[in-house]
């Protein structure tokens, strides 16, 4: 009867296999499970993974749905800021669904059908929380004008705000603007401005780079007459240190001042004469008045 | 379902007694059709368990869920590297994530429209498409500080800290990535004035850029480890010519600065030459002057003696070796004394320029 066995053994094991199929759902990590019954949900959702018991189709029906963390961004809408600037803005969001008792039987588990929901709520949030900011809250280089962050929770809030009252079951996890943009209309008139500075730095540029120029080599041409006229100032400074020292060598000379004058004049002489000169004389200076008491060399009279 | 087919087919063909040769070839080819449907069937059994096993690379981890479950605790719920086995779908099922393997993501929220062609040329040559109006539906941009339109896009690398995370809390991880890095980018835009973007402090808007994505992930806890992020950013193309300008006018600008510092220091080097030189000489003529004076005075209290000695012999003496001495050097004329005792007239043509002694010039 091995046979017979074997047999038996398989037989059971289908059978549990298909009572285990019809019996049991999964609810995978990251899931959440609603279980109706009779199209009535039970008390409570599975919220946690793993395998759990129903009653088989036609009782029981289960319902799953992802419990991460969705991308859902708005297509882009023209909104006014309370300073009269249209903007057009495009924003993104991760959403999760919070409380899948309620979320089931608001959109039949329809993730589409909620975006629907979440994007006419996004986009009159926006409304009117941009209407109430400036551009000079989106744009700003001062960190503390900037409202950037601000805006995003507000609208944030907002739209947590209306889909908790409506109990909808979503949670907005996250939300942010992907894109800030102006008509196209107001890109032209935005180029044309910027042009226009782009020029007026232009010519700032230019006239400053002259001026700064011309300071570099003005302060260096005072700079360099300074330094020639310290240097002036000091070389007289060293002369007369020389004619101090010489001063001190004077008295030697007070001894005989004739002969100090006579070896002066001798010297002025040899130094005046010294080359290129063409000198007349006549008989009678020295020392060619040799010439004169000559005898063979005597004038005729 | 087979295993009842062989129950029912099997013992059928151990009653038939083959009578001629064609049943019992029927019978033969029965028996050996079975064997090898048990053994296809061993097979089948042999890879519904052998399914089970997979491979964990190097760069991976992975998660086995049993019944949507994972299995383990803590940290030991990621398997590393290596060879493994679970039970066959739908009891479990594996999970594998890249955790080393470097991601990216590209914002080109803040770009003009491209098409594919035009992506490729530009990428290849530089080239970029024709210039239009921009268009809020298709192209991109960013709004500066200063109201300025530039644009604006980057790439960020990433990889994958927390795998539970990254993988299950969020439907697709790496789409939130690009969205903040979209915000990013329009975030820090937004903050810093067009010039610093475009040529002043490219590198601190890369960086604030950085700041930011890194901040919102780790806001909402993406599980990431952001590794670089590259920022690219230009002026709008409708006023690319007047934006070079600007680029064109600054290098003017530098370099008539650059001009002027090399005038400064050639001036200045050369008033220190010469600075340098006046007081050179300055000092040269102080030693030679109170050299030559010293010299005078040793002369003179040497020739004291013997003037003391002869006043009148001294005088004469040295009159004549310094006219002596000068008269080898000088041109000279020698103009005898009149008859009549008077003075004779004497013309001179005198050149401009006397012409030089012919005989050569002897040190005094």
């Amino acid at each position: 009867m091995k046979r017979n066995a074997i047999t038996i053994v398989i037989g059971v094991m289908l059978v549990v296999i298909f009572a285990l199929l019809l019996f049991v759902f999964q609810v995978r990590q990251s899931e959440v499970a609603i279980v109706t019954t009779f199209e009535k949900p039970t008390a409570q959702p599975y919220e946690k993974p793993g395998a759990y018991f129903k009653w088989p189709w036609p009782i029981q029906k289960v319902y799953k749905f992802d419990q991460r963390i969705q991308n859902f961004e708005d297509k882009f809408s023209q909104t006014l800021t309370a300073d009269n600037n249209n903007l057009i803005v495009t924003i993104y969001t991760g959403w999760q669904i919070s409380d899948a008792k309620s979320f089931y039987p608001k959109f039949q588990g329809s993730v589409p059908a909620a975006q629907r929901i979440l994007e006419g709520m996004l986009r009159s949030a926006q409304n009117a929380v941009i209407g109430k900011h400036n551009l000079s809250d989106f744009v700003n280089a001062d960190p503390k004008e900037l409202k950037f962050d601000a805006i995003e929770n507000e609208i944030k809030a907002v739209v947590q705000s209306g889909l908790s009252t409506n109990d909808y079951g979503i949670q907005i996890e996250f939300l942010g603007f992907k894109k800030i943009e102006l008509p196209a209309s107001v890109t032209e008139t935005v180029f044309d401005r910027m042009k226009n500075e782009r020029q007026k730095l232009i010519s700032k540029t230019e006239n400053e780079g002259k001026a700064e120029a011309q300071i570099i080599e003005s302060a260096a041409d005072r700079q360099a007459a300074e330094t020639i006229a310290n240097a002036d100032a000091a070389a007289t400074r060293i002369r007369g240190e020389g004619e101090a020292a010489a001063a001190m060598v004077l008295p030697v000379f007070q001894q005989n001042p004739a002969l100090a004058n006579y070896l002066l004049r001798i010297d002025a002489l040899k130094q005046s004469l010294n080359q290129r000169a063409t000198l007349i004389f006549d008989e009678r200076t020295p020392p060619f008045d040799l010439f004169l008491n000559f005898p063979t060399n005597a004038p005729s009279r | 379902m087979s295993p009842e087919h062989e129950h029912d087919h099997e013992p059928h063909p151990t009653p038939v007694t083959p009578d001629d040769a064609g049943s019992q070839a029927l019978a033969e080819a029965l028996r050996s059709s079975f064997a090898i449907v048990k053994i296809a069937m061993l097979l089948m059994v042999v890879a519904f368990f052998g399914s089970g096993g997979f491979k964990v690379r190097q760069q991976e981890k992975a998660v086995i869920l049993r019944f949507g479950k994972p299995v383990g605790e803590g940290q030991k719920i990621l398997l590393g590297a290596g060879w493994y086995w679970s039970y066959p779908y739908p009891i479990d099922e594996v999970v594998k994530i890249p955790i080393t393997e470097i991601q990216s993501v590209d914002s080109t929220m803040g770009w003009y429209a491209m098409t594919h062609e035009q992506e490729v040329l530009y990428k290849t040559t530089g080239v970029e498409p024709p210039a239009g109006p921009l268009n809020p539906a298709a192209d991109g941009y960013a709004l500066t500080a200063d109201r300025n339109i530039i644009h604006t896009r980057a790439t960020l690398y990433y990889h994958i800290a927390d795998p539970m995370r990254y993988v299950f809390t969020f439907e697709t991880a790496s789409n939130t990535v690009q969205n903040e890095l979209n915000n990013a980018l329009l975030y820090t835009a937004a903050r810093f004035n067009v010039d610093d973007i475009l040529t002043r402090d490219v590198a601190g808007f890369q960086d604030a850029v950085l700041q930011r994505v890194n901040d919102l992930t780790e806001r909402d806890q993406l599980g990431i480890v952001i590794d670089n992020c590259q920022v690219q950013s230009i002026a709008p193309r409708q006023l690319q010519d007047v934006f070079n300008l600007v680029t064109t006018t600054r290098e003017n600008r530098n370099k008539l600065l650059n001009d002027a510092h090399s005038y400064e220091s050639q001036v200045l080097i050369h008033a220190g030459a010469q600075a340098k030189s006046i007081i050179d000489t300055a000092s040269a003529d102080r030693t030679r002057f109170v050299e030559s004076i010293t010299a005078e005075a040793k002369r003179f209290n040497d020739l004291l003696p013997k003037y003391e000695s002869n006043p009148n012999l001294f005088a004469q003496q040295a009159y004549l070796q310094a006219v002596g001495q000068v008269l080898t050097n000088a041109e000279k004329w020698i103009q005898p004394t009149a008859e009549n005792g008077k003075s004779r007239e004497v013309r001179l043509m005198l050149n401009r320029e006397p012409p030089a002694p012919k005989t050569a010039p002897a040190n005094p």
